[in-house]
Protein backbone atom coordinates (compact mmCIF):
# COMPACT_ATOMS: atom_id res chain seq x y z
CA UNK A 1 0.00 0.00 0.00
CA UNK A 2 1.41 3.45 -0.89
CA UNK A 3 2.43 5.74 1.95
CA UNK A 4 0.07 8.64 2.63
CA UNK A 5 2.92 10.82 3.90
CA UNK A 6 2.45 14.40 2.79
CA UNK A 7 4.49 17.62 2.90
CA UNK A 8 2.67 20.85 3.63
CA UNK A 9 4.33 24.21 4.24
CA UNK A 10 7.49 22.51 5.41
CA UNK A 11 5.69 19.98 7.64
CA UNK A 12 5.90 16.23 7.11
CA UNK A 13 2.58 14.65 8.05
CA UNK A 14 1.73 10.92 8.06
CA UNK A 15 -1.48 11.46 6.10
CA UNK A 16 -3.16 14.40 4.35
CA UNK A 17 -6.14 14.27 6.71
CA UNK A 18 -6.82 17.00 9.25
CA UNK A 19 -10.03 18.16 10.90
CA UNK A 20 -11.87 21.31 10.01
CA UNK A 21 -11.61 23.98 12.70
CA UNK A 22 -14.47 23.70 15.17
CA UNK A 23 -15.45 20.16 14.25
CA UNK A 24 -13.44 18.20 16.80
CA UNK A 25 -12.60 18.71 20.47
CA UNK A 26 -9.51 16.55 20.86
CA UNK A 27 -9.49 17.13 24.61
CA UNK A 28 -12.89 15.40 24.85
CA UNK A 29 -12.73 12.70 22.20
CA UNK A 30 -9.04 12.32 21.30
CA UNK A 31 -7.69 13.19 17.88
CA UNK A 32 -9.69 10.52 15.98
CA UNK A 33 -6.83 9.86 13.59
CA UNK A 34 -6.08 13.32 12.20
CA UNK A 35 -2.44 13.94 11.26
CA UNK A 36 -2.55 17.49 12.67
CA UNK A 37 -5.18 18.90 14.98
CA UNK A 38 -6.81 22.19 14.00
CA UNK A 39 -8.23 24.01 17.03
CA UNK A 40 -11.57 25.70 17.28
CA UNK A 41 -11.11 29.39 16.51
CA UNK A 42 -9.63 31.32 19.44
CA UNK A 43 -10.49 34.99 19.97
CA UNK A 44 -8.86 37.55 22.25
CA UNK A 45 -11.80 37.56 24.66
CA UNK A 46 -13.84 34.54 25.79
CA UNK A 47 -17.09 33.93 23.90
CA UNK A 48 -20.06 31.92 25.16
CA UNK A 49 -21.38 31.54 21.65
CA UNK A 50 -24.85 32.04 20.21
CA UNK A 51 -28.10 31.05 21.95
CA UNK A 52 -29.66 27.72 20.93
CA UNK A 53 -30.90 26.19 18.77
CA UNK A 54 -27.43 26.16 17.20
CA UNK A 55 -27.82 23.42 14.62
CA UNK A 56 -30.39 22.43 12.04
CA UNK A 57 -30.28 19.37 9.84
CA UNK A 58 -30.70 20.10 6.14
CA UNK A 59 -30.61 17.89 3.04
CA UNK A 60 -27.19 16.20 2.96
CA UNK A 61 -25.83 18.47 5.63
CA UNK A 62 -26.54 20.93 8.39
CA UNK A 63 -26.61 24.62 9.20
CA UNK A 64 -24.83 25.72 12.35
CA UNK A 65 -24.74 28.94 14.31
CA UNK A 66 -22.26 28.32 17.11
CA UNK A 67 -20.84 31.84 17.18
CA UNK A 68 -17.14 31.19 17.86
CA UNK A 69 -17.68 29.84 21.38
CA UNK A 70 -14.18 29.65 22.89
CA UNK A 71 -12.37 30.23 26.18
CA UNK A 72 -10.48 33.31 24.98
CA UNK A 73 -6.76 33.73 24.35
CA UNK A 74 -5.51 33.70 27.95
CA UNK A 75 -7.32 30.56 28.99
CA UNK A 76 -6.53 28.85 25.69
CA UNK A 77 -2.83 29.45 26.29
CA UNK A 78 -2.93 28.51 29.97
CA UNK A 79 -5.34 25.55 29.99
CA UNK A 80 -6.00 24.14 26.52
CA UNK A 81 -2.78 24.45 24.57
CA UNK A 82 -0.55 22.67 27.14
CA UNK A 83 -3.00 19.75 27.16
CA UNK A 84 -3.31 19.73 23.37
CA UNK A 85 0.49 19.68 23.14
CA UNK A 86 0.48 16.35 24.99
CA UNK A 87 -1.74 14.65 22.40
CA UNK A 88 1.21 13.82 20.18
CA UNK A 89 0.03 15.50 16.99
CA UNK A 90 1.08 18.88 15.57
CA UNK A 91 -1.30 21.72 16.43
CA UNK A 92 -2.69 24.20 13.93
CA UNK A 93 -4.22 27.07 15.89
CA UNK A 94 -7.19 28.84 14.36
CA UNK A 95 -7.41 32.51 15.26
CA UNK A 96 -10.28 34.98 14.83
CA UNK A 97 -10.92 38.58 15.75
CA UNK A 98 -12.63 41.90 15.19
CA UNK A 99 -9.59 43.96 14.22
CA UNK A 100 -6.13 43.30 12.77
CA UNK A 101 -4.67 44.15 16.18
CA UNK A 102 -6.69 41.41 17.87
CA UNK A 103 -5.56 38.87 15.30
CA UNK A 104 -1.94 40.00 15.58
CA UNK A 105 -1.90 39.68 19.37
CA UNK A 106 -3.29 36.16 19.22
CA UNK A 107 -0.94 35.12 16.39
CA UNK A 108 2.14 36.37 18.24
CA UNK A 109 1.29 34.70 21.53
CA UNK A 110 0.02 31.39 20.12
CA UNK A 111 2.70 31.14 17.44
CA UNK A 112 5.38 31.25 20.12
CA UNK A 113 4.23 27.91 21.58
CA UNK A 114 6.44 25.01 20.41
CA UNK A 115 3.51 22.64 19.74
CA UNK A 116 1.92 25.06 17.26
CA UNK A 117 3.14 24.29 13.75
CA UNK A 118 0.90 26.71 11.86
CA UNK A 119 -1.69 29.44 12.40
CA UNK A 120 -4.99 29.55 10.56
CA UNK A 121 -6.50 33.02 10.22
CA UNK A 122 -10.26 32.59 10.30
CA UNK A 123 -11.46 35.47 8.15
CA UNK A 124 -14.62 33.66 7.17
CA UNK A 125 -16.85 32.82 10.15
CA UNK A 126 -20.47 33.50 9.07
CA UNK A 127 -21.84 33.46 12.62
CA UNK A 128 -20.63 36.71 14.12
CA UNK A 129 -21.98 40.12 13.22
CA UNK A 130 -18.77 41.91 12.32
CA UNK A 131 -15.03 41.25 12.10
CA UNK A 132 -13.97 37.92 10.70
CA UNK A 133 -16.07 37.41 7.56
CA UNK A 134 -16.22 41.13 6.80
CA UNK A 135 -12.43 41.03 6.54
CA UNK A 136 -12.44 37.86 4.45
CA UNK A 137 -14.85 39.25 1.88
CA UNK A 138 -12.69 42.30 1.13
CA UNK A 139 -9.40 41.71 -0.75
CA UNK A 140 -7.67 44.82 0.65
CA UNK A 141 -8.56 43.99 4.24
CA UNK A 142 -7.55 40.37 3.73
CA UNK A 143 -4.14 41.35 2.34
CA UNK A 144 -3.53 43.86 5.13
CA UNK A 145 -4.52 41.39 7.83
CA UNK A 146 -2.31 38.60 6.46
CA UNK A 147 0.61 41.04 6.10
CA UNK A 148 0.21 42.17 9.68
CA UNK A 149 -0.06 38.63 11.08
CA UNK A 150 2.73 37.26 8.89
CA UNK A 151 5.13 39.60 10.72
CA UNK A 152 4.08 38.30 14.15
CA UNK A 153 5.25 34.69 13.92
CA UNK A 154 7.78 32.34 12.37
CA UNK A 155 5.31 29.49 11.79
CA UNK A 156 3.35 29.21 8.54
CA UNK A 157 0.27 31.44 8.33
CA UNK A 158 -2.78 30.07 6.53
CA UNK A 159 -5.84 32.07 5.50
CA UNK A 160 -9.19 30.32 5.88
CA UNK A 161 -11.50 31.69 3.25
CA UNK A 162 -15.25 31.89 2.79
CA UNK A 163 -16.98 30.60 -0.34
CA UNK A 164 -19.61 33.31 0.16
CA UNK A 165 -17.77 35.77 -2.11
CA UNK A 166 -18.21 36.71 -5.74
CA UNK A 167 -14.62 36.02 -6.81
CA UNK A 168 -12.66 33.55 -4.71
CA UNK A 169 -9.62 34.25 -6.92
CA UNK A 170 -9.50 37.87 -5.76
CA UNK A 171 -9.52 36.96 -2.07
CA UNK A 172 -7.06 34.09 -2.53
CA UNK A 173 -4.71 36.35 -4.48
CA UNK A 174 -4.97 39.04 -1.81
CA UNK A 175 -4.04 36.50 0.87
CA UNK A 176 -1.10 35.35 -1.22
CA UNK A 177 0.07 38.94 -1.75
CA UNK A 178 -0.17 39.47 2.01
CA UNK A 179 2.30 36.64 2.48
CA UNK A 180 0.04 33.70 3.34
CA UNK A 181 1.96 30.44 3.29
CA UNK A 182 -1.17 28.48 2.47
CA UNK A 183 -4.94 28.64 2.17
CA UNK A 184 -7.72 26.75 3.89
CA UNK A 185 -11.02 26.53 2.08
CA UNK A 186 -13.84 26.43 2.44
CA UNK A 187 -15.50 27.69 5.59
CA UNK A 188 -19.25 27.09 5.71
CA UNK A 189 -21.58 28.74 3.21
CA UNK A 190 -23.96 31.30 4.56
CA UNK A 191 -27.31 29.61 5.06
CA UNK A 192 -30.55 29.92 6.92
CA UNK A 193 -33.01 27.32 8.16
CA UNK A 194 -36.71 28.10 8.59
CA UNK A 195 -38.77 26.34 11.24
CA UNK A 196 -41.59 24.63 9.32
CA UNK A 197 -44.01 24.99 12.21
CA UNK A 198 -43.49 28.65 13.10
CA UNK A 199 -42.09 29.87 9.74
CA UNK A 200 -39.46 31.79 11.76
CA UNK A 201 -35.67 31.36 11.51
CA UNK A 202 -34.88 28.13 13.31
CA UNK A 203 -31.45 28.95 14.67
CA UNK A 204 -30.96 31.15 17.71
CA UNK A 205 -28.40 33.23 15.83
CA UNK A 206 -30.79 33.78 12.89
CA UNK A 207 -28.63 32.67 9.98
CA UNK A 208 -25.80 30.16 10.02
CA UNK A 209 -23.24 28.23 8.02
CA UNK A 210 -24.04 25.28 5.76
CA UNK A 211 -21.75 22.24 5.75
CA UNK A 212 -21.81 18.57 4.80
CA UNK A 213 -21.92 16.72 1.46
CA UNK A 214 -24.30 19.38 0.09
CA UNK A 215 -21.43 21.89 -0.19
CA UNK A 216 -18.82 19.66 -1.85
CA UNK A 217 -19.12 20.99 -5.42
CA UNK A 218 -18.91 24.57 -4.13
CA UNK A 219 -15.84 23.67 -2.12
CA UNK A 220 -14.17 21.94 -5.07
CA UNK A 221 -14.82 25.01 -7.21
CA UNK A 222 -13.25 27.28 -4.61
CA UNK A 223 -10.19 25.04 -4.18
CA UNK A 224 -9.77 24.68 -7.94
CA UNK A 225 -9.81 28.43 -8.61
CA UNK A 226 -7.82 29.42 -5.53
CA UNK A 227 -5.13 26.98 -6.60
CA UNK A 228 -5.19 28.22 -10.18
CA UNK A 229 -4.92 31.81 -9.00
CA UNK A 230 -2.16 31.37 -6.42
CA UNK A 231 -0.49 27.96 -6.60
CA UNK A 232 -0.33 28.07 -2.79
CA UNK A 233 -0.57 24.88 -0.73
CA UNK A 234 -4.22 24.36 0.17
CA UNK A 235 -6.12 22.56 2.91
CA UNK A 236 -9.28 21.62 1.02
CA UNK A 237 -12.51 20.79 2.77
CA UNK A 238 -16.26 20.84 2.39
CA UNK A 239 -18.33 17.65 2.43
CA UNK A 240 -15.42 15.22 2.64
CA UNK A 241 -16.70 11.90 3.97
CA UNK A 242 -14.37 9.34 2.43
CA UNK A 243 -11.28 8.54 0.38
CA UNK A 244 -12.82 9.32 -2.99
CA UNK A 245 -13.89 12.77 -1.80
CA UNK A 246 -10.28 13.32 -0.71
CA UNK A 247 -9.00 12.36 -4.17
CA UNK A 248 -11.30 14.95 -5.72
CA UNK A 249 -9.98 17.68 -3.43
CA UNK A 250 -6.37 16.71 -4.16
CA UNK A 251 -7.14 16.80 -7.87
CA UNK A 252 -8.71 20.26 -7.50
CA UNK A 253 -5.47 21.52 -5.98
CA UNK A 254 -5.51 20.69 -2.27
CA UNK A 255 -2.47 19.18 -0.53
CA UNK A 256 -4.20 18.45 2.77
CA UNK A 257 -7.83 17.45 3.17
CA UNK A 258 -10.07 18.54 6.04
CA UNK A 259 -12.92 16.49 7.43
CA UNK A 260 -15.57 18.26 9.45
CA UNK A 261 -19.26 17.51 9.48
CA UNK A 262 -18.67 13.85 8.59
CA UNK A 263 -16.82 13.50 11.90
CA UNK A 264 -20.04 14.34 13.72
CA UNK A 265 -21.86 11.32 12.35
CA UNK A 266 -18.91 8.93 12.24
CA UNK A 267 -15.89 9.43 14.51
CA UNK A 268 -14.10 6.63 12.61
CA UNK A 269 -14.34 8.50 9.29
CA UNK A 270 -10.71 9.72 9.21
CA UNK A 271 -9.23 6.25 9.54
CA UNK A 272 -11.63 4.90 6.93
CA UNK A 273 -10.96 7.74 4.48
CA UNK A 274 -7.20 7.20 4.86
CA UNK A 275 -7.57 3.51 4.08
CA UNK A 276 -9.78 4.26 1.07
CA UNK A 277 -7.33 6.85 -0.24
CA UNK A 278 -4.40 4.45 0.12
CA UNK A 279 -6.37 1.80 -1.79
CA UNK A 280 -7.19 4.27 -4.53
CA UNK A 281 -3.57 5.40 -4.84
CA UNK A 282 -2.53 1.78 -5.19
CA UNK A 283 -5.16 1.17 -7.90
CA UNK A 284 -3.87 4.19 -9.78
CA UNK A 285 -0.24 3.18 -9.36
CA UNK A 286 0.46 6.46 -7.57
CA UNK A 287 3.34 6.65 -5.11
CA UNK A 288 1.59 9.05 -2.73
CA UNK A 289 -1.17 11.63 -2.37
CA UNK A 290 1.04 14.30 -3.89
CA UNK A 291 0.78 12.51 -7.24
CA UNK A 292 -2.88 13.51 -7.38
CA UNK A 293 -2.45 17.17 -6.39
CA UNK A 294 -3.82 19.48 -9.10
CA UNK A 295 -4.54 16.55 -11.43
CA UNK A 296 -7.72 18.34 -12.54
CA UNK A 297 -5.75 21.34 -13.82
CA UNK A 298 -4.38 21.72 -17.33
CA UNK A 299 -0.72 20.67 -17.30
CA UNK A 300 0.60 23.94 -18.71
CA UNK A 301 -0.84 26.55 -16.41
CA UNK A 302 -1.49 27.29 -12.78
CA UNK A 303 -2.44 30.89 -13.38
CA UNK A 304 -5.17 30.93 -16.01
CA UNK A 305 -8.82 30.38 -15.22
CA UNK A 306 -10.02 26.94 -16.17
CA UNK B 1 -11.50 8.05 24.90
CA UNK B 2 -14.50 7.60 22.61
CA UNK B 3 -16.48 4.34 22.41
CA UNK B 4 -16.46 2.43 19.13
CA UNK B 5 -19.49 2.82 16.89
CA UNK B 6 -21.33 -0.48 16.50
CA UNK B 7 -23.88 -1.75 14.00
CA UNK B 8 -26.59 -3.52 16.01
CA UNK B 9 -29.25 -5.69 14.40
CA UNK B 10 -32.89 -4.69 14.84
CA UNK B 11 -34.64 -7.44 16.80
CA UNK B 12 -38.12 -5.90 16.80
CA UNK B 13 -40.00 -2.67 16.15
CA UNK B 14 -43.23 -2.44 18.13
CA UNK B 15 -45.92 0.24 18.30
CA UNK B 16 -46.46 1.53 21.82
CA UNK B 17 -49.42 3.90 21.58
CA UNK B 18 -48.17 7.09 19.96
CA UNK B 19 -44.54 5.99 20.41
CA UNK B 20 -42.44 3.21 18.87
CA UNK B 21 -40.27 0.71 20.70
CA UNK B 22 -37.02 -0.14 18.92
CA UNK B 23 -35.40 -3.30 20.27
CA UNK B 24 -31.82 -3.94 19.17
CA UNK B 25 -29.72 -7.06 19.62
CA UNK B 26 -27.14 -5.86 22.14
CA UNK B 27 -24.39 -8.17 20.92
CA UNK B 28 -22.06 -7.41 23.82
CA UNK B 29 -22.24 -3.63 23.37
CA UNK B 30 -21.50 -1.50 26.43
CA UNK B 31 -24.86 -0.22 27.70
CA UNK B 32 -23.53 2.27 30.25
CA UNK B 33 -25.95 3.46 32.93
CA UNK B 34 -29.50 4.89 32.79
CA UNK B 35 -29.53 8.50 31.60
CA UNK B 36 -26.44 8.21 29.41
CA UNK B 37 -27.22 8.38 25.71
CA UNK B 38 -26.35 6.89 22.35
CA UNK B 39 -26.09 8.45 18.90
CA UNK B 40 -28.36 6.37 16.64
CA UNK B 41 -28.31 6.39 12.85
CA UNK B 42 -30.02 4.14 10.35
CA UNK B 43 -27.70 2.17 8.12
CA UNK B 44 -27.89 3.11 5.33
CA UNK B 45 -28.98 6.61 6.35
CA UNK B 46 -31.60 8.38 4.21
CA UNK B 47 -30.34 11.43 2.27
CA UNK B 48 -32.63 13.76 4.19
CA UNK B 49 -31.34 12.65 7.59
CA UNK B 50 -27.60 13.13 7.59
CA UNK B 51 -26.97 13.26 11.33
CA UNK B 52 -27.34 10.72 14.11
CA UNK B 53 -30.00 11.13 16.81
CA UNK B 54 -29.10 11.38 20.52
CA UNK B 55 -31.36 8.98 22.44
CA UNK B 56 -31.11 7.36 25.87
CA UNK B 57 -31.92 3.68 26.27
CA UNK B 58 -35.25 2.57 27.74
CA UNK B 59 -33.50 -0.49 29.14
CA UNK B 60 -30.57 -2.80 28.63
CA UNK B 61 -30.78 -6.58 29.08
CA UNK B 62 -27.97 -9.05 28.61
CA UNK B 63 -28.96 -9.48 24.99
CA UNK B 64 -31.05 -6.39 24.21
CA UNK B 65 -30.75 -2.62 24.05
CA UNK B 66 -34.17 -0.95 23.75
CA UNK B 67 -35.15 2.60 22.81
CA UNK B 68 -38.59 4.20 22.98
CA UNK B 69 -38.84 6.62 20.05
CA UNK B 70 -41.10 9.53 19.24
CA UNK B 71 -41.04 9.11 15.46
CA UNK B 72 -41.27 12.68 14.17
CA UNK B 73 -39.27 12.86 10.94
CA UNK B 74 -37.10 11.04 8.43
CA UNK B 75 -34.25 10.33 10.87
CA UNK B 76 -36.31 8.60 13.54
CA UNK B 77 -38.51 6.94 10.88
CA UNK B 78 -35.45 5.45 9.20
CA UNK B 79 -34.29 4.00 12.53
CA UNK B 80 -37.41 1.85 12.62
CA UNK B 81 -37.35 0.87 8.94
CA UNK B 82 -34.06 -0.96 8.48
CA UNK B 83 -32.40 -4.14 9.63
CA UNK B 84 -29.60 -2.50 11.62
CA UNK B 85 -28.79 0.70 13.47
CA UNK B 86 -25.40 2.38 13.92
CA UNK B 87 -24.96 2.93 17.64
CA UNK B 88 -22.28 5.17 19.18
CA UNK B 89 -22.14 5.20 22.94
CA UNK B 90 -22.73 5.18 25.82
CA UNK B 91 -21.99 8.91 25.99
CA UNK B 92 -22.28 11.63 28.63
CA UNK B 93 -23.15 11.37 32.31
CA UNK B 94 -26.17 9.35 33.49
CA UNK B 95 -28.14 9.36 36.73
CA UNK B 96 -26.21 8.99 39.96
CA UNK B 97 -28.29 6.73 42.15
CA UNK B 98 -28.56 8.11 45.67
CA UNK B 99 -29.48 6.10 48.77
CA UNK B 100 -32.97 6.64 50.17
CA UNK B 101 -36.42 7.01 48.63
CA UNK B 102 -36.76 7.89 44.96
CA UNK B 103 -39.38 9.79 43.01
CA UNK B 104 -39.25 9.32 39.24
CA UNK B 105 -40.97 11.97 37.13
CA UNK B 106 -41.43 11.64 33.38
CA UNK B 107 -43.07 13.94 30.87
CA UNK B 108 -43.98 12.77 27.37
CA UNK B 109 -41.13 10.97 25.60
CA UNK B 110 -39.06 11.73 28.71
CA UNK B 111 -40.75 8.64 30.19
CA UNK B 112 -38.68 6.64 27.70
CA UNK B 113 -35.60 6.46 29.89
CA UNK B 114 -37.38 5.52 33.12
CA UNK B 115 -38.02 1.74 32.72
CA UNK B 116 -34.30 1.04 33.23
CA UNK B 117 -34.15 3.35 36.25
CA UNK B 118 -37.19 1.60 37.76
CA UNK B 119 -35.33 -1.71 37.55
CA UNK B 120 -32.50 -0.23 39.62
CA UNK B 121 -34.86 1.61 41.99
CA UNK B 122 -37.72 -0.89 42.38
CA UNK B 123 -39.19 0.93 45.40
CA UNK B 124 -39.44 4.24 43.56
CA UNK B 125 -42.72 6.14 43.18
CA UNK B 126 -43.30 6.95 39.51
CA UNK B 127 -45.23 9.95 38.18
CA UNK B 128 -45.84 10.32 34.46
CA UNK B 129 -47.53 13.05 32.45
CA UNK B 130 -48.63 12.90 28.80
CA UNK B 131 -50.39 15.00 26.19
CA UNK B 132 -52.91 12.32 25.19
CA UNK B 133 -54.06 8.84 26.15
CA UNK B 134 -52.21 7.47 23.11
CA UNK B 135 -48.94 8.85 24.44
CA UNK B 136 -49.75 7.49 27.92
CA UNK B 137 -49.82 3.89 26.64
CA UNK B 138 -46.07 3.66 27.22
CA UNK B 139 -46.60 4.11 31.00
CA UNK B 140 -47.04 0.34 31.19
CA UNK B 141 -43.40 -0.08 30.13
CA UNK B 142 -42.24 2.11 33.02
CA UNK B 143 -44.13 0.81 36.05
CA UNK B 144 -47.45 -1.02 36.52
CA UNK B 145 -48.37 1.23 39.45
CA UNK B 146 -47.22 4.54 37.99
CA UNK B 147 -49.37 7.58 38.65
CA UNK B 148 -50.35 8.74 35.16
CA UNK B 149 -51.86 12.12 34.34
CA UNK B 150 -52.96 13.43 30.95
CA UNK B 151 -53.23 17.09 29.95
CA UNK B 152 -54.72 19.41 31.04
CA UNK B 153 -53.49 17.91 34.32
CA UNK B 154 -49.73 18.31 34.68
CA UNK B 155 -47.32 15.88 36.27
CA UNK B 156 -46.20 18.61 38.65
CA UNK B 157 -49.62 18.48 40.35
CA UNK B 158 -49.20 14.99 41.91
CA UNK B 159 -45.54 15.84 42.48
CA UNK B 160 -46.49 18.91 44.52
CA UNK B 161 -48.72 16.73 46.71
CA UNK B 162 -45.93 14.18 47.35
CA UNK B 163 -42.99 16.47 48.01
CA UNK B 164 -43.87 17.91 51.45
CA UNK B 165 -41.96 15.78 53.94
CA UNK B 166 -40.30 13.70 51.18
CA UNK B 167 -36.71 12.87 52.06
CA UNK B 168 -35.09 11.37 49.03
CA UNK B 169 -34.17 12.16 45.44
CA UNK B 170 -36.23 13.25 42.46
CA UNK B 171 -35.11 11.92 39.06
CA UNK B 172 -36.84 13.69 36.18
CA UNK B 173 -36.87 13.61 32.39
CA UNK B 174 -39.12 15.57 30.09
CA UNK B 175 -39.53 18.85 28.21
CA UNK B 176 -37.62 21.89 29.49
CA UNK B 177 -40.70 23.63 30.89
CA UNK B 178 -41.61 20.55 32.91
CA UNK B 179 -38.05 20.13 34.16
CA UNK B 180 -37.97 23.77 35.21
CA UNK B 181 -41.20 23.32 37.19
CA UNK B 182 -40.00 20.06 38.76
CA UNK B 183 -36.69 21.66 39.74
CA UNK B 184 -38.48 24.64 41.29
CA UNK B 185 -40.76 22.37 43.34
CA UNK B 186 -37.83 20.23 44.50
CA UNK B 187 -35.85 23.31 45.50
CA UNK B 188 -38.86 24.70 47.36
CA UNK B 189 -38.99 21.52 49.47
CA UNK B 190 -35.22 21.13 49.81
CA UNK B 191 -35.26 17.85 47.87
CA UNK B 192 -32.28 16.65 45.79
CA UNK B 193 -33.14 16.57 42.09
CA UNK B 194 -31.45 15.25 38.97
CA UNK B 195 -32.67 16.31 35.52
CA UNK B 196 -32.11 14.38 32.28
CA UNK B 197 -32.14 17.12 29.64
CA UNK B 198 -32.46 17.13 25.90
CA UNK B 199 -30.89 19.22 23.13
CA UNK B 200 -30.32 18.89 19.42
CA UNK B 201 -26.86 17.39 18.86
CA UNK B 202 -24.87 16.73 15.72
CA UNK B 203 -22.12 14.62 17.31
CA UNK B 204 -22.70 13.72 20.97
CA UNK B 205 -19.01 13.88 21.91
CA UNK B 206 -18.20 17.55 22.33
CA UNK B 207 -17.15 18.33 18.77
CA UNK B 208 -19.99 20.35 17.28
CA UNK B 209 -20.91 22.70 20.17
CA UNK B 210 -24.51 22.41 18.94
CA UNK B 211 -26.15 21.25 22.19
CA UNK B 212 -25.69 24.44 24.20
CA UNK B 213 -27.79 24.62 27.37
CA UNK B 214 -27.55 27.13 30.24
CA UNK B 215 -25.50 25.25 32.80
CA UNK B 216 -24.01 27.03 35.81
CA UNK B 217 -25.39 30.21 34.21
CA UNK B 218 -23.48 29.88 30.94
CA UNK B 219 -24.04 28.20 27.56
CA UNK B 220 -22.30 24.85 27.86
CA UNK B 221 -22.34 21.60 25.90
CA UNK B 222 -25.03 19.26 27.25
CA UNK B 223 -23.27 16.21 25.78
CA UNK B 224 -20.15 16.93 27.85
CA UNK B 225 -21.71 18.23 31.08
CA UNK B 226 -24.89 16.07 31.05
CA UNK B 227 -27.32 15.00 29.80
CA UNK B 228 -28.16 14.34 33.48
CA UNK B 229 -27.48 17.36 35.68
CA UNK B 230 -28.01 18.31 39.28
CA UNK B 231 -31.06 20.58 39.02
CA UNK B 232 -29.22 23.45 40.69
CA UNK B 233 -26.68 23.52 37.82
CA UNK B 234 -29.33 23.66 35.12
CA UNK B 235 -31.47 26.40 36.65
CA UNK B 236 -28.62 28.51 38.09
Amino acid sequence: MPSLETSFCGLRLPTPFVNGSGTLDALVSGTLGVSAFVTKTVTLNPREGNPPPRIAETPAGMVNSIGLANPGLDRFLEDDLPRLAELGVPIVASVGGWSPGEYATAVARIGAHPAVVAIELNVSCPNVESGCISIGTDPRETRALVERCRRETDVPVLAKLSPSVTEIEAIATAAAEGGADGLVLINTLRGIAIDRATLRPLLGGGGGGLSGPAVKPVALHAVFHAYAATGLPIVGMGGVAGGSDASEFLAAGATLVGIGTALFRDPAVVARAALELAEELERRGASGPEDLVAAAHPPTSTSSRA
Amino acid sequence: MLPQSRSLAVRAVEACGAYTLLRLRRDGADAGVPGQFFMLRAAPAPADAYLSRPISAAWADDDELAFLLDVRGPGTRALTAGGAVEVLGPLGHGFELAPGPALLVGGGIGAAILPWLVRLLPEARVLLGFRTDAHAVCAALVHPDATVVVEPELVTEPLARLLPGFEGTVYACGPDAMLGAVAALAAEHGVACQLAMEAAMACGFGACHGCAVKIDGRWKRLCVEGPVLEASRAVA
